[in-house]
């Protein structure tokens, strides 16, 4: 489904210091992987570069074997990928629907019930939602989209435990219910424990635990 | 959810950054407003001007060659006349005896002072452009016969005539007292070429006698009570402001002015015509130049006369309106320099204030291009709203602009005049009245121009303040609002 071939990153100030060196790896629809990995190890430039925010030095992103960069980062952003952050980023003056629709063309409704936000808080700006409601938000925004990988940047590091174990529910619901391939960058160990696959960065390079 | 929905929802739920917007786009579209109101009432004032004072030249017998002519006829008169006392050319040489000792006197007649009419004639009909002429007399004193004239006791009357004053004209309507915009008419109509024995009499003396048009008045001369002269009024005049006394005493004061058909002067007096100035109007303000020229190649003894240029007045206020021209079209472009940079300020901000939201958008795989578009649409949508609301202050603000400006230059056209008194010989006053009574109106090309105005300035200002996006990576911008 999304390939990475050899990428390789580095920061222009450091142009000696690789954050990925030759890092390959192959995500498959109804997977849920987890990237683990020390801080500064490059996991968010790795998913950065899978999201098509950046673009590598060297190496390729392929979306079902069609580089990335064919029809534009900005198709692959709106057609192959949705983003779930760990600070939500939802669009602050509209309401929880509206955040929703952003997403793409599916019934909000559905997608927001099937996230549990209760229909009282559907038309109410997304700031008056606690953490938790909000990042279920910003998924029922991923889901809406017709996209088949999910990508998540530390999805529960803003949440409680409790909170955070509904949230990990809902990416194992997206991976092995509705097909998606689902991609989650974390330090939370409880959240890899979770994933179908692990991957470790560590030192510029990918590797299978 | 499309560009326009997501725009119209940020404006009014982000009320604050709206309304700096509103506010700045307001005021720029506010002086827009004020600028292009007040160029074109400076344009109107300045035609009206134009028309008021009007342009032509003036004709007058030159002082040097008066006093040339003078000594040349004192010297033949001297060769005629063995015992120097005789006539020539009008100047007329005798002898009076002053308390016992014998003086010679030299006298002139109004055949020496006067205009040649025949040189006037010449230049009205030989020279392309014109547009009329008019030959004005000297002011001559005459005693009224069956009127009473308008007294002020306090007046210093030991050396007056005890008689009002006679402007003869040609063509009133191009009289330096009309032409100024003082006198106009109240009631009836001025004198022209074709009258004879007519008069026009002001407001003051009119009632004091309980005179009307068509009444008849009569004069004599103040050495002599016959022959009466008797005219009729066709006319009875007003004026802004009293006209100078040619001389001290009631006989040439404002009201006791009668202005006549050319020839009821020489009536009176029983005398030659004394014309003293001539006035040859020119048709075309543009072709003025022109026209003097053509003036100048009339084959006449032009030792004899000045020709004065009567353009003084208008060039000092047209000069003036054309420096008040230039301030507005600056003020306009001050303010469209301003208003960019302003605006792009506020845009910026906007944009600085917005990363996290441009970071999500693009996160979402929506283009640069339509998330500016997104900003452009809210930024046209508010300054359009401003520009709608300026409407509403605008009349009395750009009255307020307009009178201000034209203030100011009128003020400096005094202080112009003031400086060039003496430079211009001319009885000509510029209609200060005409200017200061300036309108400034808002038109629909106006009110449409502003919002054109408007529009390019926010889409520049956008344009400029979005480069600050097109230049970054989406991931910049979500590592920054992270």
């Amino acid at each position: 489904m999304l390939e990475a071939r050899d990428i390789t990153y580095f920061y222009k100030s450091k142009k000696d210091q690789a954050v990925l060196n030759q890092v390959s790896a192959v995500f498959e629809e109804g997977i849920f992987y987890a990237i683990v990995g020390p801080s500064g190890s490059g996991k968010t430039t790795f998913l950065s570069l899978l999201a098509g925010l950046d673009t590598p030095v060297s190496g390729r992103i392929l979306c079902s074997g069609e580089e990335i960069q064919k029809k534009g980062l900005n198709y692959h952003r709106s057609h192959n990928i949705s983003l779930v952050f760990q600070n939500y980023n939802l669009i602050d003056y509209l309401t929880v629907t509206e955040n929703v629709k952003l997403g793409g063309r599916k019934n909000a409704e559905e997608l927001l019930s099937e996230v549990g936000i209760p229909k009282e808080a559907w038309k109410r700006n997304v700031c008056q939602l606690s953490g938790g409601q909000q990042q279920r938000v910003a998924i029922a925004r991923a889901l809406c989209s017709e996209a088949k990988v999910l990508l998540a940047d530390e999805p529960t590091g803003n949440l409680d435990e409790e909170t955070a174990e509904g949230i990990i529910g809902l990416l194992k619901k997206t991976a092995h219910e509705l097909g998606k391939c689902v991609v989650v960058v974390t330090h939370s160990r409880r959240l890899a424990e979770e994933a179908d696959e692990i991957l470790e960065l560590k030192e510029g390079r990918l590797k299978m635990r | 959810m499309n560009v326009f929905q997501r725009a119209c929802r940020s404006c009014i739920r982000k009320p604050v950054k709206s309304i700096l917007l509103l506010m700045a786009a307001g005021i720029i579209s506010l002086l827009f407003l004020s600028g292009m109101a007040s160029r074109s009432a400076n344009i109107a004032a300045k035609d009206s001007t134009r028309q008021a004072i009007g342009a032509g030249f003036l004709l007058e017998n030159n002082p040097e060659n008066r006093s040339k002519r003078l000594s040349e006829a004192s010297e033949k008169i001297a060769e005629l006349y063995p015992d120097g006392v005789g006539s020539y050319g009008g100047v007329h040489l005798d002898k009076i005896t002053v308390n016992g000792a014998e003086n010679w006197r030299t006298r002139t007649d109004n055949s020496f002072e006067s205009l040649r009419m025949d040189d006037i004639e010449k230049i009205a009909k030989n020279t392309e452009g014109l547009s009329g002429y008019n030959v004005t007399t000297v002011p001559t004193a005459v005693k009224p016969g069956n009127f009473t004239r308008i007294e002020d006791p306090d007046t210093d009357q030991s050396n007056d005539f005890q008689g009002v004053t006679l402007i003869g004209n040609l063509d009133m309507s191009m009289d330096s007292n009309v032409l100024s915009g003082n006198v106009t008419i109240k009631e009836g109509r001025m004198t022209n070429r074709e009258d004879t024995n007519v008069c026009v009499i002001s407001e003051e003396l009119a009632e004091e006698n309980k005179l009307h048009p068509g009444d008849t008045i009569s004069f004599h001369s103040v050495e002599a009570e016959e022959p009466v002269q008797e005219v009729t009024i066709v006319g009875i005049y007003q004026v802004k402001e009293k006209m100078q006394p040619y001389m001290s005493g009631d006989t040439f004061r404002s009201e006791n002015v009668i202005f006549t058909d050319l020839h009821v002067p020489e009536k009176v007096e029983q005398d030659d015509p004394l014309y003293e100035k001539a006035y040859f109007k020119v048709a075309d303000v543009d072709d003025y130049e022109k026209v003097k020229e053509r003036i100048k190649e009339t084959d006449i003894d032009w030792q004899r006369y000045d020709l004065i240029d009567n353009q003084g007045n208008l060039d000092t206020m047209a000069e003036n309106f054309n420096d008040l021209e230039s301030i507005s079209n600056v003020l306009l472009l001050i303010v469209a320099g301003a208003g960019f940079v302003i605006l792009s300020l506020i845009f910026i901000f906007w944009i600085r204030n917005r990363t996290r939201e441009i970071g999500i958008l693009m996160s979402l795989g929506i283009s640069k291009g339509r998330i500016l578009l997104q900003i452009l649409t809210e930024a046209v949508l508010i300054g359009w709203m401003a520009a709608a609301l300026s409407l509403i202050a605008a009349p009395q603000v750009t009255r307020m602009a307009a009178g201000y400006l034209t203030d100011q230059q009128v003020q400096q056209a005094e202080l112009s005049k003031e400086q060039n008194a003496g430079k211009v010989a001319t009885d000509y006053q510029a209609p200060e009245l005409t200017v200061t009574s300036v309108e400034a109106n808002l038109t629909p090309e106006m009110i449409l121009a502003d919002f054109f105005g408007i529009t390019g300035l926010i889409l520049l200002s956008v344009s400029a303040a979005g480069s600050l996006i097109l230049v970054r990576k989406p991931r910049d911008l979500l590592s920054e609002m992270s």
